[in-house]
């Protein structure tokens, strides 16, 4: 790397060390080790297919070639992007915690800790990308817009990194912030269409405010540009994209600055 | 500013003691509005000093003077309240018992992130990892994580690690104290070594005699106040004749 300036060397080796070290401690001691992070989105896929696709007999819609209604592959594409949110916004305050102590006692970019635990998320979220999209390819139900999946991960890294950045400060301060993130994160699974479909949502008239909110909450437009890259096969409609982006942007602006200004105040708490 | 040189210009730090802090976030939330019970304590006041490229600069004062404190901000661990403080080139420190040490990480991995802290990639560490061990004298137990380390075995790796990245400042306070005395030779020796190759050298420590030994030029922190500063047997004299005299040496937060 001879044209990284000597700070950026710096700060590209902290995260490798970090994304290392989160990943490496994730499945310490474990005999079957990344198995395990196959086997909760699965449960996950499986348990709510069957209570909501047979116990309650949803409808997945039908997929882009038109052969598939398949609840679970409809539930999948939509977590794979919503456990990224959760992910890393729950990971960024344990991140932050994790290296308060080292960082009252010697001098390093904190900010680091934070996008390692990311990378080390991405790569993992990589991992059942590809599975998803092994899947599809056997099902047959694939085509280029696969793409615009990669696109709402970043956006959704983006956002949860931005959401990250600040409630991890607010963290270090009172521990209780953590339980209170992780219970407003299960709330808002329930505004991000991933157990319930839009047609749902017409059949029983929803609209006005709560429709707007509904449709358009980050979380629901990455989760939206998801499935249409993976599921119907279609090119994301252009002003969800543009609003995706702008969330995650925006988000992600104002997380990097609020903590690079705070950062430095870490190391001072008792 | 050269490779090497520390400079602190009218540097003021203060800390806020709160007593009965809220400790949950209802406690904060009920405590909007009320009075906070808080204390500033200034802990520096007002610090000029230049440290030339390759000097060997001595700290000493009471307990409770500040000194750990200056130290810090060198390493850029706290910003200043007031003021300015700067440093060119790369910077190690060994700072306390374990710094810059993940408790459940190995040594090996420890020496690694410290690296990494340092802006040194796993190849270069990798390179000296056999003289960080070696000078160490930690052995097998460089494979074990550092939490199960006695104190000693601690500052034997912080300080193998700190003075084999090939620092252009080095900081040290106190903790060598706590390595036997073949330790505190190899490491005195060390530094001699270091200082000889250029780099600039800030030590902390209570041993006058050996600060009048090692140190080129010497500074007595009182109260967090700079009181003098310059040839080290003058400070040292000037710093032992208040020790003597009979006197109130309570740490307040009034001062």
């Amino acid at each position: 790397m001879p044209t990284l300036s000597p700070s950026v060397r710096k700060s590209v080796s902290l995260i490798y060390h970090f994304a290392e070290r989160e990943s490496k401690a994730r499945y310490k001691r474990s005999i079957l080790g990344w198995f395990w992070s196959f086997m909760n989105p699965l449960t996950t896929v499986l348990v709510y297919g069957f209570v909501f696709g047979v116990v309650y007999g949803a409808k997945a819609p039908a997929t882009g070639n038109g052969n598939a209604e398949n609840f679970g592959l409809y539930l999948f594409t939509g977590l794979i992007v919503w456990s990224v949110v959760t992910n890393v916004i729950n990971g960024s305050m344990g991140w932050l915690v994790g290296v308060s102590d080292l960082r009252k006692k010697i001098y390093f970019p904190t900010e680091t800790a934070l996008l390692g635990g990311a990378v080390a998320n991405a790569i993992q979220t990589l991992l059942e990308a590809v599975v998803l999209i092994g899947i599809m390819i056997v099902l047959t139900n694939i085509s280029w817009t696969f793409v615009f999946l990669f696109a709402a991960l970043i956006q959704a890294m983006l956002f949860g990194l931005g959401v990250g950045f600040i409630v991890s400060v607010f963290n270090a301060r009172y521990r209780d912030v953590q339980y209170l993130i992780g219970i407003l994160l299960n709330v808002s699974f329930f505004l991000v269409p991933i157990v319930y479909t839009q047609k749902l949502l017409d059949d029983n008239n929803v609209d006005g405010l709560i429709r707007v909110l509904l449709d358009w909450n980050p979380p629901a437009l990455f989760v939206e540009i998801a499935r249409d890259a993976m599921y119907f096969l279609e090119v994301p409609q252009w002003n969800r994209l543009l609003a995706a982006t702008a969330w995650a942007g925006v988000t992600f602006s104002i997380g990097w600055v609020y903590f690079r200004d705070q950062s430095m105040a870490i190391s001072e708490e008792p | 500013m050269t490779i090497g040189a520390i400079s602190v210009h009218d540097v003021s730090k203060k800390f806020r003691l709160e007593r009965n802090r809220p400790s949950s976030l209802k406690e904060a939330i009920l405590r909007i509005g009320k009075r906070r019970d808080t204390d500033d304590f200034w802990v520096l006041r007002d610090i000029d000093l230049e440290i030339e490229p390759g000097a060997f600069f001595g700290l000493i004062g009471h307990n409770g003077s500040g000194k750990s404190t200056l130290l810090r901000l060198m390493a850029g661990i706290h910003r200043p309240t007031t003021g300015e403080i700067s440093s060119e080139g790369r910077l190690s420190a060994l700072l306390e018992l374990g710094s810059g040490f993940h408790p459940d990480l190995t040594g090996r991995e420890n020496v690694y992130l410290n690296g990494a802290m340092l802006g040194l990639g796993r190849k270069q560490m990798a390179a000296s990892m056999d003289t960080i061990i070696e000078f160490s004298g930690i052995g097998e137990f460089i494979d074990e994580p550092v939490k199960i380390y006695s104190s000693g075995m601690y500052v034997r790796l912080g300080f193998a690690v700190a003075v084999n990245v090939d620092p252009e400042i080095l900081l040290v306070d106190e903790v060598i104290a706590v390595g036997d005395e073949e330790f505190q030779r190899r490491c005195m020796s060390h530094m001699n070594m270091l200082r000889a190759a250029g780099t600039t050298i800030v030590l902390v420590s209570h041993n006058t005699t050996l600060m009048a030994d090692l140190c080129d030029t010497l500074g007595w922190l009182d109260h967090g106040r700079l009181v003098e500063i310059g040839d080290p047997d003058d400070v040292v004299a000037s710093y032992l004749a208040m020790v003597d005299a009979p006197g109130d040496n309570t740490l307040t937060t009034h001062d």
